[in-house]
């Protein structure tokens, strides 16, 4: 087993209404509980923060820094046997459509 | 109320939308109702993401407020500047303890009807006033609402910014209005919430799902007025209205969508427990001075529902009430229903020849209807050739996906008593 980033990037939910909203909750939720223990966790972050390009540079504060297509809009973690198992998860997650999914490898060997 | 913890109810994200928005624009300000809007939106996006990775908390709507009232707060304090700027009295609000008071149930309440009186204001026109009471209080999303609105995404969104603009522009005050104001102002209302439920009842386009829902919404925020203003004789008459129209619903199309004739329907499908309420409000509606098109039209509904059946109708008292109808909001559509009413009292015969005067008539000459009905009509006097000449120059008139359907059927119903040539 090895462990992937999902990255989810845009800005796809600020478009919905409510109750598209919760049929993606539904999704997500039976998506979640699908995946079983190779679901290791997940966040959503806010769209605002602080940007830190070099020592030298201003911190750019507040955000968001990017296109809204660029925007990191949250993460899951998750482990699957290689990078097919991993994209074939992605591809069933409710998300996508409504993000453009990065999924990456945890590099190897994992630090622990 | 008691949620199971696996599943939350229907509609939840929809209903506490519209409740969290009012609250807000009474915290903010209605020329904040996009602020408002951003913070009930990204409220949701938490408890989607929260609730679908973990456990959904024990009470969904507490939890809701909670997050709503925190974001909120940062808000408020992140846009201080630009609050004071615009001299807004938001800045004595700045603790959650004073946020704590807006989301009491009676306050929740109470911001629900002054956002009525907002969208409804007479600056905005009726359909701006209608998109904008779905958006803000019924949670409709910009697709759903081109949808109910036999709309396009594009139209709606120009419609919502440029009330949103008028609102900002105007001062348009949140509040519930007062004394003479406040009869004035809920007669707008009412209208703009009779047509709303227009739109969802009379409009045969469209998906009957989401027309639905433009009924039932029609009716909560009616209910939302009659509770806080019991006394409102034309208020009661309007919501007694909705409910016995509302509980036909269902039983206006069949399985495969086509319309069912009135005459026709299966009245076992009208919901009983809808009309019982309604005749509750029509009760209460009923005072010695005060009569309104509402009063009469609920009338008419009521009998419709009481009656046992199409042919033991009292036509007599439908037709009365018709004529005082069209005396209280002259319409030719009144007067075509009064045509089509004689054919119970004077025969089918007597009703052509007064509907083939209306087609003469030019506020009626471009509505579909009106050959619609005389093809009908001649149907049951078996002028099958003629029957089928109306019918078909309805179908020229624009009539609805549904509707022409159901004309195509009749004619084939025409072409197969007619000698095969």
């Amino acid at each position: 087993m090895q462990e992937f980033l999902l990255i989810l990037k845009g800005d796809g939910m600020n478009h919905l209404s409510p109750n598209e909203l919760q049929d993606i909750f539904e999704a997500y939720k039976t998506w979640v509980e699908g995946l079983g223990e190779n679901y290791l966790g997940g966040q959503r972050l806010e769209e605002n923060g602080a940007l830190l390009q070099s020592k030298n540079d201003p911190i750019l504060t507040d955000g968001p820094f990017l296109e809204s297509k660029e925007i990191i809009a949250g993460f899951f973690l998750i482990q699957a046997k290689n990078q097919k198992e991993a994209n074939a998860i992605a591809l069933s997650s409710p998300h996508l459509g409504l993000y453009s999914i990065e999924v990456r490898p945890i590099a190897f060997p994992k630090m622990s | 109320m008691v949620y199971q913890s696996e599943q939350i109810v229907e509609r939840l994200f929809r209903t506490e939308y519209g409740k969290l928005l009012a609250t807000l624009t009474k915290l903010f300000g209605p020329s904040h109702l996009q602020l408002a809007e951003d913070v009930v939106r990204e409220t949701l996006i938490s408890a989607l993401s929260n609730w679908s990775t973990g456990e959904i908390p024990a009470n969904p709507t507490g939890w809701l407020v909670q997050v709503a009232k925190r974001k909120a707060l940062n808000k408020i304090k992140r846009n201080h500047m630009m609050l004071r700027h615009h001299h807004i009295h938001v800045l004595s609000h700045n603790s959650v303890e004073d946020i704590d008071a807006f989301f009491l149930d009676d306050e929740i309440k109470d911001s629900q009807l002054r956002m009525i009186f907002t969208c409804c204001h007479p600056a905005l026109d009726t359909k701006s006033q209608i998109a904008l009471t779905l958006k803000t209080l019924c949670g409709f999303g910009i697709k759903e609402l081109a949808k109910a609105l036999l709309s396009t995404e594009s139209t709606i969104n120009k419609r919502l910014y440029r009330a949103k603009e008028k609102i900002r522009k105007t001062q348009t005050p949140f509040t519930i209005p007062q004394g003479s104001e406040l009869i004035e102002k809920l007669d707008t209302v009412g209208l703009s919430l009779y047509l709303l439920f227009n739109e969802g009842y009379n409009a045969t386009g469209g998906e009957s799902v989401i027309k639905k829902e433009l009924c039932l919404e029609a009716i909560r925020l009616a209910k939302l007025l009659v509770d806080r203003f019991k006394d409102d004789h034309k208020l009661n008459a309007l919501l007694a209205l909705m409910c016995f129209h509302t509980a036909r619903f269902d039983a206006r199309i069949d399985d495969k969508g086509t319309i069912i004739l009135f005459e026709d329907q299966d009245r076992s499908l009208w919901n009983r427990d809808l009309i019982h309420i309604g005749m509750g409000y029509l009760k209460k509606s009923l005072h010695d001075t005060v009569i309104s098109a509402y009063h009469v039209e609920a009338r008419i509904a009521a009998e419709h529902c009481l009656s046992a059946s199409f042919e033991q109708t009292d036509w007599q008292v439908i037709h009365d009430h018709y004529l005082l109808l069209g005396k209280l909001k002259p319409n030719p559509i009144i007067q075509l229903n009064l045509a089509i009413i004689q054919s119970k009292l004077q025969g089918v015969e007597k009703s052509l020849s007064l509907l083939d005067n209306m087609a003469k008539n030019d506020s009626l000459k471009e509505y579909h209807l009106l050959p619609v009905t005389q093809g009908i009509f001649h149907m049951k006097l078996q002028h099958y050739q003629k029957a089928k000449v109306f019918l078909e120059k309805s179908l020229a008139m624009g009539p609805s996906n549904k509707e022409i359907a159901f004309i195509q059927d009749k004619i084939r119903e025409c072409e197969n008593m007619l000698p095969k040539s």
